[in-house]
């Protein structure tokens, strides 16, 4: 049986991820909207771990560790796309 | 490190005693020269400032981001670095971007160009403030004293 | 149940509360700041402070050492990544030209 905590707080993250997706719509430029991938990184990392707590599959940490190493490099290859390699 | 992250897994030490010197390998092939010496005292007093003030430029952050009236007056500063070598740079622009109110935008030579939430309070001297701290980490002495900024 | 076992409880809640909150103000901010280099405040900070207080909330939870240790590392990785991204992001929003917005421009 889940922990109707957990539940509770990775609701809030979950909307905090869609307030991110209103972001997306509004632009204007491709950086705000690399924000919200950045805020999806982050609200990821917390929901993998909350969900290993609850669940009690501690592989979702490992899941975790892998969105925190893809946070990183999407915005490396965000802005090496947007804006050319630069120097 | 790998017991962490296996979360003491002993079985898995199988794979991950050589992948992790696999690991450490090529990462020491990829920085270049040797890491400046640490101080322990100064690790310690830098991580309980980083911790502290990490919690009040969240709090900082969140309630000008609710209240009514958005707090903010926001604009740039371009700050001097005194601060060696470049892989302490790194270190301190990354932490600058975590403490209340600065964010580093653009490394240009010795300057940072340093974008900031809301430019009233004394921005400058904050900044020396964590430059300072991340120098006694390092044993580092800052080029000039910080009496003889302008 | 025994005293402190209901005092990690408390502690264990009161830092899942924190940070929802810390990554509600985050959304909120991302939201309503003008411009991207505020918002960029707005996120490296509460939402990595968010995170940070769910960690050890986790951890406090857990008690276990070893699990608490690798929340510790799972959380100096998003920082260490947060603040490259927010670096990379702010200067490619500059070299491409986009102004900080001032109250002074407002004005």
């Amino acid at each position: 049986m889940m922990d109707p905590v957990l539940m509770g707080l990775g609701a809030v993250i979950v909307m905090t991820a869609f307030l991110g997706i209103l972001r997306i719509q509004r632009g204007p430029s491709g950086a705000d909207r690399m924000l919200a991938a950045m805020l999806f990184g982050t609200a990821g990392v917390a929901l993998a771990l909350i969900l290993a707590e609850a669940a009690g599959a501690g592989g979702a940490r490992d899941a975790a560790l892998v969105f925190a190493l893809l946070g990183a490099i999407t915005a490396v290859a965000f802005v090496k796309r947007a804006w050319g390699a630069g120097d | 490190m790998w017991i962490v992250v296996s979360e003491g897994d002993l079985a898995s030490l199988r794979a991950g005693v050589p992948s992790s010197l696999v690991a450490a390998g090529v990462s020491l092939a990829l920085s270049p020269g040797r890491a400046p010496s640490v101080s322990l005292p100064g690790l310690v007093r830098f991580i309980g400032f980083f911790l502290v003030h990490s919690v009040r430029g969240g709090i900082d952050v969140a309630m000008r981001a609710i209240k009514p009236s958005l707090p903010i007056d926001p604009g740039t500063v371009t700050y001097r670095l005194r601060i060696e070598p470049v892989s302490v740079r790194v270190l301190f622009v990354n932490t600058l971007s975590l403490l209340p109110g600065t964010l580093s935008t653009h490394l240009d030579g010795d300057e940072l160009i340093v974008h900031v939430l809301d430019c009233r309070g004394p921005v400058i001297s904050d900044i020396e403030i964590v430059e300072r701290r991340l120098a006694d980490v390092f044993n580092i002495t800052l080029r000039s004293p910080i009496e003889e900024r302008a | 149940m025994d005293f402190a076992r209901i005092a990690l409880t408390v502690i264990e809640y009161a830092l899942y509360a924190a940070g929802a909150f810390f990554f509600l103000a985050g959304s909120i901010g991302l939201l309503r700041f003008p411009d991207v280099y505020t918002r960029l405040h707005s996120l490296t900070k509460a939402d990595n402070l968010g995170l940070g207080l769910v960690c050890m909330g986790l951890a406090v939870r857990s008690g276990s050492a070893i699990v608490a240790l690798k929340l510790l590392f799972i959380w100096m990785l998003v920082l260490a990544a947060g603040s490259t991204a927010c670096y990379l992001v702010a200067e490619s929003a500059r070299s491409a030209g986009i102004e900080p917005w001032t109250r002074e421009a407002r004005r």
